[in-house]
């Protein structure tokens, strides 16, 4: 195929959906499958046929909507009315008020038990109206499982236009210029990675989308997986232009069987119509993606790990230098960027860096998916501007805190970040402010507590969690983790002292110090956050026992 | 790779080297010590033990001396306070996470831990000792793996694999459990790689391997041997 015959493409994809007067997405994500809105999704085909509908509607699995707990979410467009908590047992009652009488049923509407006035337009809710999507931009708009609904959206425009119009330098000069830094956790600007290995002269190169998303309540990749596999895969292509790969890699973890269905599903679609493999759009630029499913261990997620993972080792992280920019992958150079940093390559391509780079703030560029759960009325999944303050995040879009709650302080990065207090409520959610605060970005995890959470106790929860994920390799982390865990334990039933205390602190500078990778060298953040904001909180614990001493 | 000769400082003394080599390789030549565990001369570096890092100026985080290359004007220190205090963590680390009872250990008097815990003057151990149960593994007809003595710093496993070639031993679980293992985690005498030629048990700094043959103390082994042996073939090459 060449890039002619992609407009025919798009143009038979247009006509196919002109003729759908309404399309019906009902959310496929994991969340709203638990709910059960597969079997919400069947019934509303049986009805539309039923009615002799179906050629005026369609009814599709979409990608996740975000306001997961409200699940199974049903969405008409081109109305953009969201349902909430659809029941197998009225959806003839809804699509009837809805398609035929045009009279939403406004109890049933979306955030309905928790507004005085619901929106009929959704867009219009603070929760959607205060968002900016990017990443997850078409996520509960398109069928995942067909190629046609991604190129009636423009897909795979990008990677015509960087194929056609781009050399491999412009491409990655745009994504310098967009100022785009990597979503995974660490925030690498992502055009100079690609930059560092283009400029590896090697015939093998390898590009690796890291799906492995380990943090515990973390599910924004998953998200965009199983929403929005062609736009990962169509980022990914244009990596491997961009820095000269030719084989790529999408590491995703064996948890997530949708998404890896998905993004088969997806590949197999992309080759079929020559838009991955040999000669993509009649060029002489070919890239294929292979999956590799993650076993399930946290390390793995570490990019030397990941690799060894690939390469059927066991997953162990390696000291770096050499970064896999250089020797990767079967000591090639390779590029790994997150799924979110994927699912931004595109619209960067198609509007411009200069677009991209003046949204958020000037360090932090563009947005960030974060995964709201805990003490928050609504969580889910959302996707706002860098800089967009915590407080807007939690009581604009999140509906503030549950049962009218006191807020105590926000989670952030998982086991490798740390808590944010009330009086930073204020705190601009970018890399640099968060890391100022002894927490950091992450991959997006924000898990919202009120005063019920005893701060020591959550420091224990993320560092038995990375005692049980260290790998072993290193001693600072192996032994290091599983003595401040027992710290933190003696310090949560009352039985610690002052010296127990110093023991930790002591324990804590020397695994951040001292680890092998991210894993070990991050471990301490949980600590040492609730530490810096909730002394007292340990003291008060200390001084309980030390009194009860004779 | 071509060799370009560079200049660097290493606690302060200026030292002439060339590019390709490890930190620890050059200060080992110029009679700098560095301790080290899981370093074996010969064998692949992996940076495991952290008892080599050093501080590098300009550098953030502390670099292991054994997987990290030298380069021009590098400024290097390698035994500050810091340092000093960090080595001496990861030792009682090491003592407290098994069960390393060097007075009814084979390898009493002849330990590389044991002698790192002198090196670092360690009087005492300020964690608690994690008792873990471990196994013994005795199915070998010449040699035993006592799990009690192992640090796992995975010498064994790579000698076995990169000088004789037999990939016998391997690593499985994760944090304090993980353990060494023989083959697919069958006891070392069923082992159908193993060829009994004992490289591993020479390798190892502890008594963790160590030869039926050989009484309570008077075990002594030869890890050079190793590195002689790898120099050797180099040799004939
Ligand atoms: C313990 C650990 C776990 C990690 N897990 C992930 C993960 O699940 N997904 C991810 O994209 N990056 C993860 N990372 C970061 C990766 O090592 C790597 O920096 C990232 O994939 C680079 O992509 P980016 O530049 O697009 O952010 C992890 C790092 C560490 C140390
Ligand atoms: S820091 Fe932890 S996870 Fe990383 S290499 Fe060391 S033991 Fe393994
Ligand atoms: S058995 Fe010996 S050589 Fe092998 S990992 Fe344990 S201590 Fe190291
Ligand atoms: S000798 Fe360098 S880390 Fe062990």
């Amino acid at each position: 195929m060449n890039s002619q015959e992609l407009t025919t493409l798009y143009d038979k994809a247009k006509q196919k959906n002109a003729q759908y007067k309404h399309k019906i997405c009902v959310c496929c994500g994991a969340g709203c499958i638990s709910s059960g809105s597969e079997e919400v999704l069947k019934k509303i085909q049986e009805e539309i046929t039923a009615r002799g509908l179906e050629n005026e509607v369609s009814a599709v699995p979409s990608g996740c909507m975000g306001p997961c707990n409200q699940g199974p979410l049903v969405k008409f467009l081109p109305d953009n009315t969201i349902y909430q908590k659809v029941d197998c047992k009225n959806i003839q009652y809804v699509v009837q008020r809805q398609l035929i009488d045009k009279k939403p049923i406004e109890d049933l509407l979306i955030f309905s038990d928790s507004r005085e006035k619901p929106f009929l337009n959704a867009d219009e809710d603070p929760f959607f109206k205060k968002q900016l999507k990017i990443a997850l931009k078409d996520c509960g708009d398109i069928n995942p499982e067909e190629i046609d609904d991604y190129l009636n959206i423009g897909g795979y425009s990008a990677l015509d236009k960087v194929l056609f119009k781009m050399l491999p330098e412009e491409v990655i000069a745009e994504v310098k210029h967009s100022r785009m830094r990597g979503r995974g956790g660490a925030g690498y600007p992502t055009g100079f990675k690609w930059e560092t290995v283009y400029k590896y002269v090697s015939a093998e190169k390898y590009v690796i989308c890291n799906g492995d998303e380990g943090d515990p309540g973390a599910f924004m990749d998953r998200s965009v997986l199983e929403g929005n596999p062609h736009r990962v895969l169509e980022g990914m292509a244009i990596a491997g232009y961009a820095v000269g790969a030719s084989q790529g890699y999408a590491y995703i973890r064996g948890e997530y069987p949708l998404a890896i269905k998905r993004i088969e599903n997806a590949i197999k679609q992309a080759k079929k119509l020559r838009l991955l493999g040999n000669n993509i759009l009649g060029t002489n630029f070919s890239f294929d993606v292979q999956v590799r499913i993650g076993a399930g261990a946290f390390v793995c997620g570490e990019e030397t790990a990941l690799i060894a993972s690939i390469e059927g080792k066991r997953g162990t992280p390696s000291p770096r230098p050499p970064y896999p920019a250089e020797s990767g992958l079967w000591g090639k150079p390779t590029l790994i960027n997150n799924v979110e940093t994927f699912a931004g390559i595109a619209p960067i391509i198609n509007q411009g860096g200069e677009w991209y780079s003046e949204i958020g703030t000037p360090k932090s560029a563009g947005t960030k998916v974060f995964a709201l759960a805990g003490k928050i009325k609504y969580s889910g999944l959302i996707e706002v501007p860098m800089g967009t303050t915590l407080r807007q995040i939690i009581f604009d879009i999140g509906g503030g805190m549950q049962d009218d709650g006191e807020f105590k302080a926000a989670q952030t990065g998982g086991p490798s970040g740390g808590c944010i207090p009330a009086e930073h409520l204020d705190v601009k959610m970018d890399y640099e402010s968060l890391l100022s605060l002894g927490s950091i970005m992450g991959s997006g995890g924000l898990i919202v507590m009120d005063k019920s959470s005893d701060m020591v106790d959550v420091a224990r929860f993320f560092m038995e969690f990375c005692m049980d994920e260290s790998c072993g390799k290193c001693v600072p982390c192996r032994v290091g983790t599983k003595m401040m865990h027992d710290l933190l334990q003696k310090i949560c039933t009352n039985h610690a002292t002052k010296i127990d205390l110093d023991r930790l602190e002591e324990l804590a500078d020397y695994v951040k110090e001292c680890s092998l990778c991210g894993l070990g060298t991050s471990a301490p953040n949980p600590l040492l956050s609730t530490l810096r904001h909730f002394r007292e909180e340990y003291e008060n614990r200390i001084r309980q026992f030390e009194e009860l001493q004779p | 790779m071509s060799m370009t000769k560079l200049t660097l400082q290493i606690d302060g003394r200026s030292i002439e080297t060339e590019s390709g080599r490890t930190i620890l390789e050059v200060c080992k030549e110029n009679d700098i010590t560095i301790l080290t565990m899981c370093h074996l001369k010969g064998i692949t570096d992996v940076g495991a033990c952290r008892l080599c890092l050093v501080e590098i100026e300009g550098v953030s985080k502390l670099m292991s001396a054994c997987t990290t290359k030298v380069a021009d004007k590098m400024i290097i220190r390698t035994s500050t306070e810091k340092i000093k205090r960090y080595q001496r963590i990861t030792t009682e680390l090491f003592a407290a996470e098994r069960n390393h009872v060097c007075s009814v250990c084979i390898a009493n008097g002849h330990c590389e831990l044991q002698k790192l815990a002198y090196d670092v003057k360690m009087d005492h151990i300020r964690y608690p000792y994690l008792f873990p149960q471990c196994e013994v593994d005795t199915s070998h007809p010449l040699y035993v793996l006592d799990h009690n003595r192992c640090i796992v710093c995975t010498r064994c496993v790579r000698v076995c694999a990169e000088v004789e070639g037999a990939y016998n031993w391997d690593v499985m679980n994760r944090g304090t459990n993980v353990r060494i293992i023989s083959d697919f985690n069958t006891p070392w005498g069923e082992s159908i790689t193993c060829s009994d030629c004992g490289k591993c048990v020479e390798a190892c700094p502890t008594g963790a391997l160590w030869p039926k043959a050989v009484v309570q103390g008077q075990l002594n082994k030869a890890p050079e041997f190793i590195s002689d042996l790898i120099e050797k073939r180099k040799m004939k090459l």
